[in-house]
């Protein structure tokens, strides 16, 4: 019990640095929309004044630190008994806590968490075919989780699990949901350029004269495939293809994944990527005095709001307790857990995000993009073979 | 030279008769090899010709094609010219600390390439630590390490351990007293050793060349983080976009190519003779050049474990604060990584034995493709090895499916060709007029094997389950598919902390990683030193 509370404590601790370096290392970077207060525990929407008893209904005191947080608890959510074996494409490192945290709510509960990348879990799913033991799925985006609808190894969420959160953030058969947002960003280095020097439009980025040889992207990165999954249902195959053109010819970067995209931003190699929101902040984290800053395209494929999420699979043993704990994943402690940890937008308006973002309703996706759509990679990655890209 | 001894003929019949036992164990070790290749045929055939007619002919698949030959051969040759020099240094030569050498050359082998990769993107890439320390003195840009040249650097450095070890064990179980008639008769040194060494050595570097080649074949991760296109990349995206029947079809793409490198390879090998084993006397004196000769090893082994390891050291200075409290290390990693790794090498040994008995002792078709087959395991990705396990274990193993056993079967599918490479080449060099002769005074064909021959080849026998401890405690991509669920190892953890972008957590894993790898070389050296003599 002691060890427990010790470590409670330093979970705690860490939790608030980790958010305090993020604030901190934001601060000057002009977001729009923000007030001052280098705290953002006293932004939050949660409403429910004084110590906040936990026992209170609709709010509570976070667990993982000091903030007051909206939205269901797990407390008065369905209790989970059993054993529950969850495929993780999220790793370890993000989610792990959260997992023994919820397993910590109830004596009953196992749970088997196996971490691998989502693809990887895909296939492996596929490869079990009806002898897979996982019951639920939890991706880190949600073209794995179409890929898995779509191929019919989900079971459809129930309504009261589904209605957590907007309806464009889960998928529109009710067959997974989304527990929480990443939006499409472009980190730049603050030493070469100002907020002000990118463009507001995607499209615009290859007549950058300016981003000549100073760009990274990420061809391998399922985001960046999402990304350019949205710029063609948004812009057409033609318009894709010249933006690719454009791109490579700019003289752009390759990188394997978009936390080193960010990483190379801070450090200069590059000037400008094209990355999640959340890779920057996670930067700052580690350095806070970094010269990397965010800014954010409006209206179009750049702008995209994926969400990481999860889905109960056909061969659950227990639908019910796997439904259950995709419920879990939306409880408020969850989704200021993902705000805290992870710095990616909670998806239920009651909770949020950390790290002095943009709130999530003054972001400027592209309407009319179903995320379902971003499952259709195929098109995408024969376009990028052929522009040679891939 | 060597010419009294009778060369094996393949095609002599009647003294040649394949013994039973080992044969039938041969042929289980095959059958198990091949059943991952059921899999992959199966699952290849899915996708459909005309897609797949379409897939391989593209231009970029033939240019990438080109790519990973030009990386391969490169590699190898690289790997042959730093492997060779080193084995005979640290056998055959009064080197100074030879068992430090040895071992310290030994262990890039335990350094995940990509990790190696990514260290020394981070050291010598534009921006990085190296260009930051020639900074003051007006270095503004230091040559790309990106490309071909630092994809070849990379995948040197961390797989020429391969030929080093083999040629190693070969060096040291290899009968010097032809060295010796070889200078009475007014030989140099070179020459001696080309005439001598060279060819008693050859299957033996043969069988280390093959290992780097098909590694470097198969390995996703290094060109993936330098930069350069291969075909590996291809199968990976597919992996990525959910294309895992595409992805299976390119890997059967790969065990073609596979099939090529070991056709070339049996005739590179050249004419084996067994000879006369056993005898060894003392090592060749350096002389003046013998502290001098240390440079070019340290250079090596520093290049290889230095950077990596200070990159490592600096992430670890780097953490500060941001912990995460998943990713605390125990030494229950550790010990998982050895246990596992320990089973696999010793597993992987005794079904190498049959295998590599047969191949060298008596030839023939049958023996040979029993050989050429325990390599096929070895040149498909990981990844896919991994899933054809996931197959067989789900669909008709489940009660070892997810539990070490499986797991342990997999590292022995995909590593028996490094304990079968390096056996063989042992069993090549043992005089067969030796067990013979045990036989004749009483001994039976078991017992012979057991006390005349097996000690002659324990340099081989540990040299082989050193290679597979040492790349099983690396292995990550058939760990993570078939592992137990929360089974942690060392890699698992360094992989974890590494991709959720915690370093300095990396940092810890890895450099334990090391160093547990370095103490049971150590402990692997004093056992053979021990058998030996």
């Amino acid at each position: 019990m002691h060890e427990s509370d010790d470590t409670r404590r330093t979970r705690r601790r860490f939790l608030q640095a980790a958010a305090a370096a993020g604030v901190i290392g934001v601060a000057g970077c002009n977001t729009p929309g923000e007030g001052g207060g280098t705290d953002t525990e006293t932004e939050t929407g949660g409403g429910s004044a004084g110590d906040g008893d936990p026992e209170q209904i609709g709010s509570g005191r976070s667990p993982f630190g000091d903030r007051e947080v909206g939205g269901v608890t797990m407390e008065e959510m369905p209790d989970l008994e059993g054993e529950l074996t969850v495929y993780s494409g999220r790793g370890e490192a993000l989610v792990g806590e959260l997992l023994e945290f919820i397993e910590d709510q109830y004596p009953d509960l196992t749970i088997r968490p196996r971490y691998n990348t989502a693809a990887e879990l895909v296939s492996q799913i596929e490869t079990e075919g009806q002898n897979s033991p996982a019951d639920a799925f939890y991706s880190v985006n949600a073209g794995a989780l179409g890929t898995l609808a779509n191929r019919g190894r989900t079971q459809s969420l129930p309504e009261e699990v589904l209605e957590f959160v907007p309806e464009s953030f889960r998928d529109p058969d009710g067959e997974w949901v989304g527990t929480s947002g990443r939006a499409r960003s472009v980190p730049f280095n603050t030493n070469a350029f100002s907020a002000s020097d990118i463009p507001q439009d995607i499209m615009a980025f290859p007549d950058t004269g300016a981003f000549e040889g100073e760009v990274g992207w990420t061809p391998t990165y399922s985001s960046f495939q999402a990304f350019i999954t949205a710029m063609r249902i948004l812009e057409g195959e033609e318009a894709t293809r010249e933006w690719l053109n454009g791109m490579q010819d700019l003289g752009t970067s390759t990188y394997s994944d978009e936390f080193q995209v960010s990483r190379a931003v801070a450090d200069g190699e590059i000037f400008v990527g094209l990355a999640n929101h959340y890779y920057i902040q996670r930067v700052l984290a580690r350095r806070p005095n970094a010269p990397i800053s965010t800014a954010f395209t409006r209206n179009d494929a750049g702008a995209i709001f994926n969400v990481a999420g999860a889905c109960v699979l056909d061969t659950a043993s227990d639908s019910t307790l796997a439904s259950n704990f995709v419920r879990h994943l939306l409880s408020a402690e969850a989704q200021d857990y993902f705000a805290r940890s992870t710095f990616e937008y909670p998806l239920i308006p009651e909770v949020e995000p950390i790290g002095r973002l943009p709130p999530i309703d003054e972001l400027n996706p592209p309407e009319d993009l179903d995320l379902s759509q971003l499952a259709d990679l195929e098109a995408t990655i024969s376009l990028l073979r052929e522009t040679g890209v891939l | 030279m060597a010419a009294e001894n009778q060369p094996i003929d393949d095609d002599t019949g009647a003294e040649d008769r394949l013994p039973l036992g080992p044969s039938i164990a041969a042929a289980a070790v095959s059958a198990a090899v091949l059943l991952p290749v059921l899999w992959l045929i199966r699952t290849g055939f899915g996708v459909g010709f005309d897609a797949a007619a379409a897939l391989l002919t593209r231009p970029t698949t033939i240019e990438v094609f080109v790519n990973s030959a030009v990386l391969v051969v490169l590699t190898t040759v690289a790997c042959v010219a730093i492997g060779v020099p080193l084995a005979y240094l640290t056998v055959r030569t009064d080197l100074p600390f030879r068992r430090f050498w040895t071992i310290a050359v030994s262990l890039p082998l335990v350094i995940p390439s990509y990790v190696g990769a990514f260290a020394f993107v981070s050291a010598f890439g534009p921006q990085g630590g190296f260009q930051r320390l020639l900074a003051p003195l007006g270095v503004e840009r230091i040559p790309e390490i990106y490309g071909l040249e630092g994809t070849v650097l990379i995948l040197t450095l961390y797989t020429y351990p391969y030929v080093y070890i083999t040629a190693r064990a070969s060096l040291k179980s290899m009968d010097t007293t032809l060295i010796d008639a070889a200078r009475t008769l007014e030989h140099d040194r070179w020459e001696t050793f080309r005439r001598v060494t060279v060819p008693q050595i050859r299957p033996a570097v043969a069988a280390g060349a093959l290992l780097s080649a098909l590694y470097v074949l198969a390995d996703f991760g290094t060109p993936q983080i330098m930069r350069y296109d291969v075909f590996t990349r291809v199968i990976f995206v597919e992996f990525g976009t959910f294309g895992r029947d595409t992805a299976v079809l390119l890997s059967l793409q790969l065990v073609a190519v596979t099939v090529f490198i070991l056709w070339l390879e049996s005739r590179i090998r050249g004419e084996e003779r067994t000879k006369a084993g056993g005898r060894s006397r003392a090592p060749v004196p350096l002389g003046r050049w013998r502290y001098p000769m240390m440079l070019p090893v340290a250079l090596v082994a520093g290049l290889a474990l230095v950077v990596p390891v200070a990159i490592l050291v600096s992430w670890l200075a780097a953490t500060g604060t941001t912990t995460n409290q998943a990713l605390v290390f125990e030494w229950s990693f550790a010990l998982n990584s050895v246990t596992v790794s320990a089973a696999a090498a010793a597993a992987a040994v005794v079904a190498a034995i049959p295998v590599a008995y047969l191949s060298a002792r008596h030839g023939g078709r049958l023996p040979d493709a029993f050989e050429r087959i325990s390599y096929v395991g070895y040149a498909v990705p990981g990844v896919v090895l991994g899933l054809a396990l996931v197959f067989f274990g789900s669909s008709y193993a489940a009660p070892i499916y997810q539990t070490l056993y499986l797991l342990v079967f997999a590292y022995v599918i995909r590593f028996l060709p490094q304990s079968v490479g390096s056996l063989r080449a042992s069993f090549l060099s043992v005089d067969p007029s030796l067990p013979e002769a045990a036989r004749t005074l009483g001994r039976t064909s078991a017992g012979a094997f057991r006390y005349v021959t097996l000690p002659l080849v324990a340099p081989g026998l540990f040299g082989g389950a050193a290679l597979v401890f040492l790349t099983t405690m690396k292995e990550l991509p058939a760990t993570l598919l078939l592992r137990p669920s929360g089974f942690t190892t060392l890699v698992t953890h360094i992989w974890t902390a590494y991709e959720s972008g915690y370093f300095g957590q990396a940092a810890i894993p890895a450099l334990v990683l090391l160093f547990v790898s370095g103490l049971s070389m150590l402990v692997i050296l004093r056992q053979e030193g021990y058998d030996v003599k």
